[in-house]
């Protein structure tokens, strides 16, 4: 279960460091909105990881009138949410939904490959096949992280629009891509560089509210340059541009470049040398060599897959930038601000490192330009991770935004921040789905969260991390179904957490009750699937719906309670015939069945049933036909060793007038002579001390023995 | 995150939950319960549904019995007996809540009450004020009126001899929280009374074969034996090679890990692995979440604490919960 973090006010999970126990405690309020003083709290845990808690107010005087106010309140508190401000709860809710089929997938992919392998991954026809299915989920988890669309382009594209209004993106996705770079994408090891950069033209503004940004300068820039007429003459417009190509984003510049007043019409011929040199370098940034295997759609550059290649290239282009540097033309630019913004774009081309750090507004982007312009052959998290230090240096953060952190922790190569950033700051969804991209991308991160720890009770990790989601899931009604695939993909607890939460789910409800049958069936959790259907089985019957607590007393072959119910069936025995109850009662022997196994008194209870029915439709005037049914049903009753002896007599007196049947004898002599003997057994029977004295009249053995004697006699006569 | 759900009415001493979370049982001074319940299992809405008089007396404690027995509630109220209050449709009544069965006061008072399910039956043990440990047992469970005292003793662990004129003044019993055909019935027990012997925690475990309760564990090391103890609770285990118990007294909240195997003596291995300290105030309730890994108190002090272990064993405050209007 989780921890509250103190900035977010979100409760993420088991601290993975040592040094997490130096984490402040969680001062976390509880509006219960009581005017009067506290007397005293108590609290139960809800599903999952919900908390309620009772607040009682100081009972009032008893000199005092009531005040109207409530004696207490019960306050609900979660304890944990989506583990990101910035994702709502719907919107959390259609992400966990989302996000299980590639979950599932991946994991039964997992373990199809291998038992195919014989539990080694590493073997390279599996590793590469594995690779692949890790790319295809990292791929489908992030795309369901964007679920609200771009907005259409217009047809006519407005030629001021500098930054593209595009989905507020999240801090999710962001970290989720950054994971993504870094652990699972191979293909792309050998350009990271240039991945980082698009990550940040992507994500910039989401440091936009904690941090000054490039983006926002953007932004800013784009609305004042709706009123501007001479755009050159704006120092603004020129710092924009110099930031906007620091971190590369070539095709802003070049739009903004075109923006220049020496191309309009009416300026050409005074100003030809000046647009000629503004062209000149907005050639010179749209030819940029990129090392990366092609371009996203829009974007300016030429791309070079190899080093070699890449290498030749840039010094090419290196040296005309310096050419056009030391080009004699600059003299006859007389426009001021050109001359020197153009200079400053030089100076940035050419990898100046302070007018990189004048344009840059955080250690990420002076980061980003350092790739890009002084060091364009990094490679390597130790290089980059040195480089990304020396930027922190340069631009020291007051504010330290959540990605920073992930970021830091992925190129210092340590496992244990990228875990603890990724959990404090993106909580639990985000570690259970993140975790495959770790262990698929790194052997240290595989050991780490792959190692069983003793004092958690043997779980790893990553099955730590799964049953904490889980119980995220299982806070809420519409989450807790699809927490069993995060539970049966933990070897160790996951079944026994399944288990708990089954129990808990209130199967009074049908179709909680049918949801959670489903599940133990799927999982073949049959101790706990009886349960379930012992405990609805109970609430029916308790609740007078008879009918239904026999069906799922049956369905979970609660011998016991339904021997329970048989034997409160016998109550009816020997009642009057007329009792209105009878169909009932019918009923509920129809359904108990006589198949039980241990019930034995339900074939008692069949049996006295169909005597029961037969005796019913014995009147008066019934043609002798039906009264020697009931005669026949009586006699097989009392043969039947089943028959509880206390029954013999009730039954004999209810059958008095089949045994003083007018019309002729119904009983023959044998008979006659075992329900005799019958009669006889009884009476020793009731010298004994436990014997039970039916509910009848005082006269009912002595009526029993006469009609029998006579009966006898009848039929003695009719043979 | 934190959200009212219920208003309690004025004079109301204690509420509890049922096993599913959409049943709430409140009592209150007068003697009066009543049951909220919430009609869709996806709300957070809960209306009073039933209101009535189990008592002329105050409520002290509520419990609910294991939803196999039904909708069952168990009061202990201030002058000292214990009834078991059942919702139930009898004879072709409405739905309603009867009386089941009342344990009078004799001479002693109820402390504390703890349903434990086993397959075959429902067992009920109660602590009472003179130190007196019942077990009672249901025979029938569709017959809610007929208990039988399985056995009665005292919460000591070797003594022979039986302690007279005891006084407690609160006692806290846990059942061994999981469900299973090969797990044996068991729980712990501790008092806060005037004679130490019976204060410490002791873990009680149902022998089979002689059919009776034996003393398998003692939860305090031997210098705090004689420690009032003011709750315990048993945390769930979904996986782990031991039990894990908590138990609070004046001094602190202890953490014991319990073996599972008896040794020749059939007493279990216990370990104390962590003291949380309460900053002297006294803890009243205790309760583990779902799956056993966080540890809630709450006492005098007013506020819920939450606890966790991490990676390392280690056993810290993650996290306080305080009242605000």
């Amino acid at each position: 279960m989780p921890g509250l973090t103190s900035e977010s006010d979100v409760l993420a999970m088991v601290p993975v460091s040592p040094e997490s126990e130096k984490q402040p405690l969680v001062n976390y309020p509880l509006r219960h909105g009581l005017k009067s003083a506290i007397h005293r709290l108590s609290f139960s845990w809800a599903c999952g990881n919900t908390l309620r808690v009772s607040v009682f107010r100081k009972p009032p005087s008893e000199k005092a009138d009531g005040d109207g106010e409530a004696g207490g309140t019960v306050v609900e508190v979660k304890l944990s949410n989506s583990g990101d401000e910035e994702v709502d709860a719907a919107r959390w809710r259609r992400m966990a939904y989302t996000s299980v089929t590639p979950f599932a997938l991946l994991q039964s992919r997992k373990h199809s490959l291998s038992a195919a392998s014989r539990m080694s991954l590493d073997i390279p026809p599996y590793k590469a096949e594995w690779w692949e299915h890790v790319i295809e989920y990292s791929k489908e988890i992030s795309s369901l992280l964007t679920d609200r669309k771009p907005p259409p382009k217009s047809i006519i594209e407005d030629p001021k629009s500098v930054v593209n209004a595009i989905a507020a993106p999240m801090c999710l996705k962001a970290a989720w891509e950054l994971l993504e770079i870094f652990y699972v994408d191979k293909q792309s090891q050998s350009w990271i560089p240039e991945r980082l950069l698009d990550w940040l033209a992507d994500y910039n503004s989401l440091f936009s509210g904690t941090l000054p940004t490039i983006h926002s300068k953007l932004v800013d820039f784009q609305q004042e340059l709706v009123g501007v007429q001479v755009v050159e003459e704006d120092p603004n417009y020129w710092d924009a541009m110099s930031s906007a190509l620091a971190v590369g984003w070539l095709e802003t510049v070049v739009k903004l470049l075109r923006l220049h007043g020496s191309y309009r019409f009416d300026q050409l011929s005074s100003r030809e040398t000046e647009n000629g040199l503004v062209e000149a370098v907005a050639v010179l940034i749209s030819k940029m060599p990129r090392m990366r295997p092609s371009l996203r759609e829009d974007n300016l550059g030429e791309c070079y897959q190899t080093k070699p290649d890449f290498m030749k290239a840039w010094e090419k282009w290196r040296t005309q930038i310096s050419k056009l540097d030391c080009s004699s033309y600059w003299l006859q630019c007389d426009h001021r601000q050109t001359r020197e913004g153009l200079k400053n774009l030089i100076q940035i081309l050419l990898g100046n490192p302070t007018v990189l750090s004048n344009a840059t507004f955080n250690w990420m982007e002076l980061f980003i330009s350092h790739f890009l312009y002084i060091r364009p052959f990094t490679a390597g998290l130790e290089s980059m991770h040195n480089s990304a230090q020396k930027c922190m240096q340069v631009k020291p953060v007051s504010i330290s935004h959540k990605l920073f952190g992930l970021i830091l922790g992925i190129l210092g190569e340590n496992t244990e921040v990228v875990l603890a950033e990724c959990s404090r700051s993106f909580g639990p969804w985000m570690m259970v789905h993140a975790v495959e991209l770790l262990t698929a991308g790194s052997t240290h991160a595989e050991i780490l969260l792959h190692e069983e720890h003793s004092k958690l009770g043997g779980v790893s990790i990553e099955e730590l991390h799964r049953l904490i989601y889980a119980q995220v899931l299982s806070s809420h009604a519409l989450t807790w179904q699809i927490a069993p695939i995060y539970l049966t993909s933990c070897i160790k607890q996951g079944i026994g957490l399944l288990e708990n939460l089954l129990y808990k789910q209130p199967v009074q409800h049908s179709q909680i009750l049918l949801k959670s049958i489903e599940i133990c069936r799927l999982y073949e959790l049959d101790t706990i699937n009886s349960n379930i259907m012992r405990i609805a089985g109970v609430h029916h019957w308790k609740h007078g719906r008879k009918g239904s607590g026999v069906f799922w007393l049956q369905q979970a072959r609660d011998e016991f309670r339904l021997n329970r119910i048989a034997k409160q069936l016998f109550d009816f025995v020997g009642k009057s015939v007329s009792d209105e109850g009878f169909k009932q009662w019918e009923g509920l022997i129809e359904l108990l069945g006589s198949e039980s196994r241990t019930a034995g008194g339900l074939e008692f209870l069949n049996k006295y049933r169909d005597f029961r029915r037969s005796l019913l439709q014995v009147h008066g005037a019934t043609p002798t036909d039906a009264a020697r049914n009931a005669a026949e049903a009586l006699v097989s009753l009392m043969k039947n060793p089943s028959t509880p002896q206390r029954f013999w007599l009730p039954l004999l007196y209810d059958s008095l007038k089949l045994l003083m049947w007018q019309e002729r004898p119904l009983v023959n002599v044998s008979q006659t002579q075992f329900l005799l003997n019958k009669l006889q057994e009884l009476s020793m029977a009731r010298l004994r001390p436990d014997f039970v004295e039916a509910d009848l009249p005082s006269d009912a053995l002595s009526s029993v023995r006469l009609a029998l004697a006579t009966n006898l006699g009848r039929a003695i006569l009719e043979e | 995150m934190d959200n009212a759900i219920i208003k309690l009415d004025e004079g109301t001493t204690c509420t509890a939950w049922n096993y599913s979370g959409h049943r709430l049982a409140a009592g209150s001074t007068d003697g009066t319960l009543s049951i909220f319940c919430s009609t869709d299992p996806a709300s957070s809405v809960f209306n009073c549904s039933s209101k009535f008089k189990v008592r002329e007396s105050s409520i002290v404690k509520v419990v609910w019995a294991p939803p196999e027995y039904g909708d069952v509630v168990a009061c202990i109220c201030a002058d000292g007996s214990l009834l078991l209050w059942e919702e139930v449709v009898e004879d072709s009544e409405l739905l309603q809540w009867k009386l089941c069965k009342c344990f009078d006061r004799i001479s002693s008072q109820v402390l504390d009450v703890q349903f434990g399910v086993s397959q075959t039956s429902l067992k009920l043990v109660a602590a009472y004020s003179d130190g007196q440990v019942k077990v009672f047992e249901l025979l029938d469970p569709f017959d809610l009126k007929n208990w039988q005292l399985q056995a009665e003793f005292q919460n000591v662990i070797e003594s022979v001899s039986k302690f007279g004129n005891v006084s407690c003044r609160s006692a806290s019993i846990a059942w061994n929280p999981l469900k299973g055909e090969i797990q044996q019935s068991s729980f712990v027990l501790g008092f806060d009374s005037d004679t130490p012997h019976l204060n410490s925690s002791k873990v009680w475990e149902f022998d089979q074969d002689h059919q009776r309760w034996l003393p398998v564990a003692e939860l305090a090391l031997p210098a705090d034996k004689a420690d009032p103890v003011s709750t315990v609770a048993w945390a769930p285990n979904i996986g782990r090679p031991y039990e894990l118990i908590a138990v609070a007294t004046c001094k602190e909240i202890a953490l014991w890990h319990v073996g599972s195997n008896p040794d020749s003596d059939g007493r279990l291995s216990v370990e104390k692995v962590a003291m949380l300290s309460t900053h002297d105030s006294e803890v009243w309730q205790m309760e583990w979440d779902m799956s056993g890994m966080t540890l809630a108190t709450t006492g005098s002090d007013g506020v819920v604490h939450l606890w966790q272990c991490n990676l390392y064993g280690v056993w810290h405050e993650q996290a306080i919960l305080e009242p605000t209007s």
